[in-house]
């Protein structure tokens, strides 16, 4: 087997653990030198949170497993231009909410804004919403069935941009300033986004809550 | 605080994003106005509602599906056109006084990629057909030099194989597994040719014909010894489908010890623990029993336990 490979064992963290900055680094640079099996170690280090995070913002796994590679791979294209002048993970994550934002736009731009159906006819989006027994009483369940479609039809409505503020704050609970970051805007923007997000989502919701 | 500020800071003083003295002014001026307060009392609501979904946990499963697809993407970043230009370009361009060779280096790519991408280029052609290759005749090929081999086509319904290589001249041979000419070369390719899509090619077409000795030693040891970390893993898979013997356990066995990649390593366990319970295999009991005292991963300490458990019962 060859060297590099075995070199790398001992850099390799636990699954779920972080790497160390100096270990990141030395990772990074060997990733930028053409080193595959470092970038491998660097992609298990952070995938499952990107794959959590692509998967709460299209809601489907399909389509998040889509997003995770295509993320990926321009990290790999482009990893060789990262110059140390921030964080590894907030330039990945800023790669990755691109692809998000991207593959939010297309839907968008196709119309699809209505979550996509899944088998049973149901909006695949709306089985991300807890479960209300609905074995236990009829009623209720039917309840709980309109309640998760006007969820995921009021999210729909926010523009590709909100929608991502809105998830990354609400459910993420990031602080603003991250999430311009991430975003590639400033936190007034972020703020702009999270104040029309969060009045469309009342306004839509309202008579339910 | 008037009520337009009120309605504007309302959002971030939901998420906590207010400082001190803002969010005193935005509590103050809830006590003071009813309206703004039915209004607060109204988002808070709503927030809550919108809590009740679920966080989705990725599986695991589908944490491997992504993985595995991802590097197999990577393996055509890497082999294909534009790994060959990420790799020598920058060499060439950075060589003292090269500009001329860079120059040079680019319109010959150009011109490169124009032939490839003529129309036709590229396309498997359909066995039987020979194109401008010429057939090799029946017979041996130990007189035939081969520079290189350019393309691998099997067909996974017919079981026939069409191999296009330069030797003298560009040829094609065509077969199938039960070939010996067609068998030999594939077996050397897989286990030395140096362009990973070919090996890559070449390991699908070998997969069906591993009750020949021959296949089934190139698997093995593609598994075991091919550079790329995707061809090991695609080998293993190949191998998991194979008939059990000595060999493919001493195998997985030196799999397990020696792999560099923990996810071909743990993929080649799994295989090691799925054989020994489905087949009550007690003989590898000794070596699972060893995995599962000394492995610095708990997850293999924890799985190869259980299976010498379900081998040899409580008396482990």
């Amino acid at each position: 087997m060859d060297g590099i490979c075995l070199e790398l064992a001992d850099k390799v963290p636990a699954e779920g653990s972080r790497l160390d900055e100096a270990d990141e680094h030395d990772l990074i640079r060997r990733a930028q030198h053409g080193d595959r099996a470092a970038f491998e170690v660097l992609v298990r280090v952070y995938d499952r949170d990107v794959l959590r995070l692509a998967i709460k913002v299209v809601g489907s796994p399909d389509e998040a497993q889509d997003l995770y590679q295509e993320a990926f791979l321009k990290v790999y294209r482009s990893i060789a231009h990262f110059r140390f002048d921030s964080r590894f993970s907030t330039w990945l994550y800023r790669v990755v909410m691109n692809v998000c934002l991207d593959h939010l736009r297309r839907q968008k731009s196709r119309s699809e804004v209505q979550a996509p159906e899944s088998e049973e006819g149901q909006p695949e989006f709306f089985q991300t919403l807890a479960d209300e027994k609905p074995g236990l009483d009829p009623e209720r369940s039917a309840q709980g069935k309109e309640i998760r479609q006007r969820i995921g039809t009021a999210l729909s409505q926010l523009t590709p941009r909100e929608r991502m503020v809105f998830e990354l704050k609400h459910y993420q609970g990031m602080k603003l300033r991250a999430i311009g970051e991430l975003c590639g805007t400033t936190e007034e923007t972020a703020k702009n986004c999270l104040f029309r997000a969060t009045q469309k989502l009342r306004l839509a919701l309202v008579d339910l809550a | 605080m008037e009520c337009k500020a009120f309605e504007q800071n309302l959002a971030l003083y939901l998420y906590e994003e207010l400082g001190a003295e803002e969010r005193s002014a935005f509590e103050g001026h809830a006590e003071s106005c009813q309206n703004c307060r039915a209004l607060l009392e109204q988002s808070r609501s709503v927030q809550r509602l919108l809590h009740r979904r679920r966080t989705i946990e990725p599986t695991p499963e589908l944490l491997v599906q992504c993985r595995e697809g991802l590097y197999r993407l990577l393996d055509h970043e890497q082999f294909g056109w534009r790994g060959l230009i990420r790799n020598w370009l920058p060499a060439i361009v950075g060589f003292p006084a090269s500009r001329a060779v860079a120059t040079a280096v680019l319109l010959a790519l150009g011109f490169g990629l124009g032939w490839m991408l003529r129309p036709h280029a590229g396309k498997p052609l359909p066995l039987g057909k020979t194109d401008t290759a010429q057939a090799i005749p029946a017979g041996d090929l130990s007189n035939v030099h081969i520079d290189d081999i350019t393309q691998v086509t099997p067909d996974s319904q017919t079981g026939a194989i069409r191999i296009t290589l330069n030797a003298e001249r560009k040829m094609t041979l065509e077969g199938s597994l039960d070939d010996p000419r067609i068998r030999d070369l594939l077996v050397n390719a897989v286990k030395g040719y140096d362009n990973a899509g070919i090996r890559r090619d070449t390991l699908d077409a070998l997969r069906a014909g591993s009750q020949h000795p021959s296949v089934r030693e190139a698997l093995i040891y593609a598994m075991q010894h091919d550079p790329n970390t995707g061809m090991r893993l695609e080998a293993l898979k190949s191998v998991e489908g194979m008939e059990w013997g000595s060999d493919l356990a001493q195998a997985l066995v030196d799999s397990a010890d020696h792999e560099a990649n923990p996810g071909v390593r743990l993929t080649a366990i799994d295989a090691l623990v799925k054989h020994a319970v489905q087949a009550k295999d007690r003989a590898l009991a000794p070596e699972l029993r060893r995995l599962a005292g000394n492995d610095s991963n708990p997850y293999v300490r924890l799985t190869c336990a259980k299976a010498v458990h379900d081998l040899v019962g409580d008396g482990y």
